[in-house]
């Protein structure tokens, strides 16, 4: 707002006047420069975002409603969207709410199950993700660039691909089950793919690892290399300049590699499809899968999804307010 | 995997079914309902076989004439499960017409619903669909389907004479009959000691902790819930007794805890694999099970179980014609041609599903090379259309209660 309400520059249009500043100085001129440009057009840049936002995410969000508090085609038991609000319908909420609470809340299991597997996988995420992050930046030098593809290699491959390889290594006879019988670890081969909670958790780290290397990469590179060699000239150990200094400097970058790796784990499915397919370790997500699967069910795994969204919008807020908290004191 | 999502749904769809042609059912969705675009469905009564139904067949519902040449240069649009038809079949079927220069174009669905949806939309105009008899209800209902010609079809006399007559559809208005199959229970030899077949309760053994890790269940509701109360000796498979269906989903939560089953429809890949070792299975993907056994191994360890006195799930699909096809005339002789015995044989050979064909001899299967001799009980015998039990329409409200019961299972409650 301030720099579209500036006053225009020193030159009236039509004047050409003698040439611009160049380097370091230029550029604050053609920033203020913007100010004769028509009103709409900087903000113009946003369209292509706004337009995708609405049209692949509002849109669909009010289909996902209009189905939730919708109708059912009594003859193919399709979901039938109600789009108008008054005549919406909260049968679904009502009975989605006792299937979690109520006295037979057999959903409630799922739910924190979902909560514990994600909560421990966002926290080996970042356990492991952390040291790998912080190598990187600190002592990686001129590998950075080639660590840094590496860590985005797995990128190249589908997940789907990724867990499919993972369920050939954890069978029976597989090549883990070979290794840790092998070197004595096992006394015989454990049943990974028997519908374990850890495997399943496992495999939510080993797939989402990635966004979180990515995210603390991000934030623990732009640490101030100065604060740390500061901290050290005024006598911290090495220890006490990582505890005082690096991790509190690195919050917002932690904060936002679990909202990264956390949002998406809650969703997913096929990890707990592929690499278990058992009830026991059935996730959020499967509950969704199996009710769109089901005719008559679409309004159930709307309701889901609505739900998770309201649970899920909760921590959102939170980062959201922590990074414009984080934003203000630094710019104080 | 297309196959295994053809399975998935023919008696998920089953139970999708609403009282088409009963006038009872449609208040007992009520509150969800009353907001719905609902097509005027009322009818009087669910098709079962002690309950015969004849769809009507309305002056204007586009029966073609008698006698009309094939369209030529026209394109046979098939809408079917995918991997469920063999492309060779088709490409016979262009061979046999090929001075009409005729093409036949197949496309596949993983599921009904989504068939339905598709076709709901419009955008394509098929001609042929493969539903579960389940699903014909609907289907008329929906106005979606084309009456047949008779005279188009002389095959039909190929086919079991049940067929000829079915008590899903009196007079075969708007179907012939495509595959027919069993559900029962598939093991390895080498893995599991016991000879499931002998025992008392072969049901039990899925619920063997011996086989932790090691169970397979179809995911399928009607199939689940269904196999559960044949284990308590409940044989009505379309119950609304909730007594019934919470016992049902009481031992299905408890065999999630006991023996950690593996829940989906890759039957036919996971024996072979000895991801299971045991495990529930439709006959015709055991036949296919063969296919997939690892190199090196034989697939003589597989064994499959049907009661032997015939008293288990037993269904079949169909064929239907639909009314905004472009090439009604070629559907009519699409359908001739997958009746005739050479053409169902050759189909079979492929996607192991058997046809309901006279000329083909079930306990001659075997020495047709069709099933392996230790499959041998994976064979459909007519008999068992009079012993066995089918998973039929169900109400809307009665629906919605085996899904929760199956959902409490998947849930992992």
């Amino acid at each position: 707002m301030a720099t579209r309400a500036a006053p225009p520059t020193d030159r009236p249009p039509g004047d050409a006047g003698p040439p611009l500043p160049h380097g370091r100085g230029a550029r604050r001129v053609y920033a203020r420069a913007g100010a004769w440009r028509p009103r709409w057009f900087w903000p113009a840049f946003a369209a292509p975002g706004m337009a995708w936002l609405v049209v692949l995410f509002l849109l669909p969000f009010y289909v996902v409603l209009a189905i939730a508090f919708g109708a059912v085609d009594p003859l193919f038991r399709t979901p039938v969207p109600v789009w108008n609000p008054v005549q919406w319908n909260p049968f679904q909420f009502q009975l989605l709410f006792d299937r979690v609470f109520g006295p037979d809340g057999f959903l409630g299991p799922a739910f924190v199950r979902t909560f514990i597997f994600v909560a421990a996988a966002s926290a080996l995420c970042l356990l492991l993700a952390y040291p790998v992050a912080y190598y990187v930046t600190r002592y990686a030098g001129r590998r950075k660039g080639l660590l840094l593809v590496a860590l985005l290699a797995p990128f190249w491959i589908s997940y789907m691909m990724r867990m499919l390889a993972w369920v050939n290594l954890l069978e029976s006879d597989g090549m883990v089950n070979r290794l840790l019988v092998g070197v004595g670890l096992l006394g015989e081969p454990f049943p990974w793919l028997a519908g374990q909670p850890v495997t399943v958790t496992l495999g939510l780290v080993y797939g989402y690892i990635p966004y979180m290397v990515l995210a603390l990469y991000a934030g623990l590179d732009r640490v101030d290399q100065r604060l740390l060699e500061a901290a050290r000239d005024l006598g911290a150990s090495r220890r006490r300049t990582f505890l005082l200094v690096t991790l509190p400097l690195s919050r917002q970058a932690i904060l936002a590699g679990l909202v990264v790796t956390a949002l998406p784990m809650f969703g997913d499915y096929f990890t707990n499809d592929l690499l278990s397919g058992s009830p026991r370790t059935s996730m959020v997500g499967n509950l969704v899968n199996d009710a769109i699967a089901s005719p008559g069910q679409g309004g159930q795994a709307a309701a889901l999804v609505l739900v998770m969204i309201a649970l899920l919008a909760a921590p959102m807020l939170g980062y959201i307010r922590s990074t414009g908290q984080a934003s203000r004191e630094a710019g104080r | 995997m297309a196959r295994m999502s053809r399975r998935a749904f023919l008696s998920r769809s089953a139970a999708t079914a609403l009282a088409v042609s009963g006038g009872v059912l449609l208040s007992a969705c009520g509150n969800r309902d009353e907001t719905g675009a609902a097509p005027g469905a009322a009818g009087p009564q669910l098709a079962s076989p002690d309950n015969p139904v004849t769809w009507p067949v309305p002056a204007d519902a586009g029966r073609i004439a008698d006698g009309l040449e094939p369209e030529q240069g026209g394109t046979l649009r098939i809408y079917n499960w995918a991997e469920y038809l063999y492309k060779k079949v088709a490409q016979d079927f262009e061979k046999k017409y090929k001075k009409y220069d005729v093409k036949v174009q197949i496309s596949t669905y993983g599921n009904m619903d989504e068939a339905v949806a598709k076709l709901r939309g419009g955008q394509v105009a098929f001609d042929l669909l493969f539903p579960t008899y389940d699903y014909l209800g609907k289907l008329v209902q929906g106005n979606f389907l084309r009456p047949l010609n008779h005279s188009y079809i002389p095959n039909i006399e190929q086919v079991w004479p049940a067929f000829q007559n079915p008590w899903y559809d009196q007079g075969w208005n708007y179907s012939v009959p495509y595959t027919i199959y069993t559900t029962g229970i598939a093991w390895r030899v080498d893995k599991v000691k016991d000879d499931i077949a002998a025992m008392a309760n072969p049901y039990e053994a899925l619920w063997d902790t011996r086989y932790r890790g090691k169970v397979g269940i179809l995911d399928d509701y009607r199939e689940g819930i269904g196999m559960t109360l044949l284990k308590n000796g409940i044989t009505d498979l379309n119950t609304g007794n909730q007594d019934h269906l919470n016992l049902a989903r009481d031992q299905l939560v408890e065999l999630a805890k006991a023996v950690r089953p593996r829940v989906n429809t890759n039957d036919y890949i996971d024996l072979p694999e000895s991801k299971t070792w045991i495990t529930q299975a439709w006959s015709g993907d055991m036949v296919n099970a063969q296919y997939y056994m690892p190199k090196g191994q034989s697939a003589d360890v597989m064994r499959y179980w049907f009661p032997s006195d015939g008293k288990g799930p037993v269904n079949s699909d169909l064929i239907v014609l639909l009314r905004t096809g472009k090439s009604p005339v070629l559907g009519h002789l699409f359908m001739n041609h997958l009746l005739d015995y050479d053409v169902a044989v050759e189909n079979m050979s492929w996607n192991g599903y058997q046809p309901p064909q006279n000329k083909l001899n079930p306990s001659e299967l075997v020495s047709q090379e069709l099933l392996p001799k230790n499959l041998e009980t994976a064979t459909v015998l007519p008999s068992y259309f009079d012993t066995g039990y089918r998973y039929l329409e169900l109400p809307g409200e009665v629906d919605d209660r085996w899904h929760a019961a199956w959902q409490e299972f998947k849930a992992g409650a």
